[in-house]
């Protein structure tokens, strides 16, 4: 919801530049599909590699958006009880969640990532297809596999300093 | 360690209600377990190991790519205000017809649904643009409230919805996983286009009986649909045309070139999206605001889904690991009643976690432990995909704890009271319960037009 998030601190700045910058790829990749699918039909050309940086554009939407959906509170919680707790309730909640499950998974995802990753770029992997993506498209995707974690952790932090102000403050 | 895989669901569904967002309750505590089996043997950790690639596989499994495209579609006829056109104008034209107005509610939930998978926010437009009109023209609270639960999640099982595209791709697994134990190892497939195709007439069969039961309604009590006085106002034809054909023919193009198997479906939903754009720039409603808003609403509903389905993930891994789908397997196998008992029992649990748990996550988490099994049984897949999604449809119906139902009593007037929501929705809960039964009877009405357009 855009009125509890303030845009209050770095943190907070970082995840929405990046969000509102990978945002403009949405858009990229309604056209890029219907120039493919025009390709296709009317001029019987199939451009793999056009057709591969959709789904290219795609992940690293959701990937790299991660944590503006996160600052925006917009990542669907179970609301039944939540939605009728109080503010402190709540912040007692998201600190939990952030210590036990956020920061452990973002941690983990990263972790495994990191050599999964790094053999990518090692090997100067390109696409399996022929006509695909080129070197270096596929290990740059797959290293939003660390950068996801890292930006929704940090998400997490400003998320957690807010939660602390409110837990203070409520007393 | 089966009970370990039990324990895991238990303690994911009790940690879910606490209300933290459901992608890392599932990921995270699928890691505690997994942590703690780890810790005292119990837990092959080789088994997380290969996280990064099956996370890189839903990153490019190209018939996901159909999703952000579908709501950038969709998010784009939302904030063209093309629907609110569509609502007043069906409105206006129907309104010499008893019940008219609840006729047109029905009719642009049907349409306008497909535009985004998360129950409320259908719900919650719906709510918001229809409710107050009903309420003037003299709808009971009871009818208005229980056309626009009923009409805000039917959207969800028409294509061409998100759900049935992310459906449609753990059912396509589920069938191979199936045939592969049954020893078919030149597997049938089934696509997303199947369960489009599937689903358009149990779709359309719930519409019918809907709008028949809101005109019977109208007929037989009259105090609770009101017939429409007109105000004088005539709705010009020019007028009922260019809110009505533009959306309608982006809506049947993208759906008929899926259904004709022109088009793949992301092919479809990038299309549309173009039109949707176009229709936009024609009405004069983009503006670069409105342009950056569907952008950001595109990337974050896209996020939030994705992100479920890596942390639903993660959560299968461990709870295979713990041999939680042996355990599953087991049971489903052991009922008595054989097919018919394992699709009852697996049809009423996904009833009560509709109560808890949104589509998304029963598709990625729950979908993906039994359908395997079920389908290995002999069951349909598109078949077994369509009732579940009117299942579930029916499950955010119900009363008392329905989703739909809480998302309209937010944007509901004070006057409207609780009870009169549960009453006004019972009746659409009938529907749907009848419509499941004569599904189940008679699964042509599911397989007839897939089997006829692509003669499988």
């Amino acid at each position: 919801m855009n009125d509890t998030a303030p845009h209050t601190g770095l943190l907070d700045r970082i995840s929405d530049r990046i969000g509102l910058a990978a945002s403009w790829m949405t858009l990229a990749m309604v056209i890029v599909t219907f120039i493919v699918v025009v390709m296709r039909y009317v001029f019987d050309a199939g451009l793999i590699w056009l057709q591969e940086s959709v789904t290219w554009m795609h992940a690293a939407v959701f990937m790299l958006g991660a944590a503006h959906t996160l600052q925006h509170d917009e990542h669907v919680r179970v609301d039944v009880f939540y939605r009728d707790m109080s503010e402190r309730r709540r912040a007692i909640v998201d600190l939990f969640g952030l210590l036990a499950f956020l920061w452990p998974m973002c941690g983990f995802l990263a972790f495994t990532a990191w050599d999964f990753v790094a053999v990518s770029w090692s090997i100067g992997e390109a696409s399996r297809e022929a006509g695909g993506l080129p070197y270096p498209w596929i290990p740059l995707l797959k290293t939003v596999l660390v950068l996801m974690p890292l930006t929704v952790a940090l998400q997490g932090l400003a998320m957690a300093l807010r939660a602390v102000q409110t837990i203070r403050g409520a007393r | 360690m089966e009970w370990m895989a039990l324990l895991l669901f238990t303690a994911v569904i009790g940690l879910l209600l606490a209300g933290f967002p459901v992608a890392f309750t599932l990921g995270g505590t699928a890691l505690v377990f997994a942590g703690a089996g780890v810790l005292t043997g119990t837990f092959n950790e080789a088994l997380l190991s290969g996280l990064p690639n099956r996370i890189f596989g839903i990153m490019t499994n190209e018939t996901l790519v159909a999703v952000p495209l579908f709501v950038f579609m969709g998010v784009t006829l939302e904030r063209a205000r093309i629907a609110e056109d569509l609502l007043e104008t069906l409105g206006a034209l129907f309104s010499a017809l008893r019940g008219g107005l609840g006729v047109s509610v029905t009719v642009v939930g049907m349409l306008l649904a497909a535009s985004t998978g998360i129950v409320g926010a259908t719900v919650v437009t719906m709510g918001l643009l229809s409710l107050p009109t009903m309420l003037k023209r003299g709808y009971s609270p009871e009818i208005a409230t229980g056309t626009i639960c009923a009409s805000g999640t039917l959207g969800q099982i028409i294509p061409p919805s998100i759900i049935l595209v992310m459906l449609g791709d753990v059912m396509t697994t589920a069938y191979q996983q199936a045939q592969l134990t049954m020893g078919n190892f030149s597997p049938k497939t089934v696509s997303v286009g199947d369960l489009f195709a599937g689903a358009l007439v149990p779709g359309l069969l719930l519409v019918g009986l809907y709008i028949l039961y809101i005109v019977v309604t109208a007929i037989v009590k009259p105090s609770a649909v009101p017939p429409h006085e007109s105000d004088g106002s005539r709705v010009s034809l020019v007028r009922v045309l260019s809110a009505l054909v533009p959306p309608l023919a982006l809506i049947f193009a993208v759906l008929g070139s899926i259904l004709a198997g022109i088009a793949t479906p992301t092919e479809a939903a990038g299309v549309g999206g173009m039109g949707a754009l176009l229709l936009a720039v024609l009405r004069r409603q983009l503006t670069l605001e409105r342009l950056r808003e569907i952008m950001r609403s595109t990337l974050s509903i896209s996020s939030m889904v994705f992100l479920i389905l890596i942390g639903a993930s993660l959560f299968s891994l461990v709870f295979r690991g713990y041999g939680g789908d042996d355990a599953v397997h087991q049971v489903l196998e052991s009922l008595p009643g054989g097919i018919v008992g394992a699709v009852v029992l697996v049809m009423l649990v996904m009833f009560l976690l509709g109560f808890v748990l949104d589509f998304i996550e029963i598709t990625f988490v729950v979908v993906p432990i039994v359908a395997p099994i079920l389908l290995a049984m002999g069951l349909d897949p598109v078949w077994l995909g369509v009732m579940i999604a009117i299942n579930l449809q029916t499950s955010f119906l119900t009363p008392p704890f329905g989703f739909a139902l809480f998302y309209l009593r937010g944007v509901a007037p004070e006057a409207v009271s609780t009870a009169a929501i549960y009453r006004g929705v019972m009746p659409f809960v009938a529907i749907q319960v009848l419509a499941l039964i004569l599904l189940a009877l008679f699964p042509s009405l599911v397989t007839w037009l897939p089997a006829v357009l692509y003669g499988n």
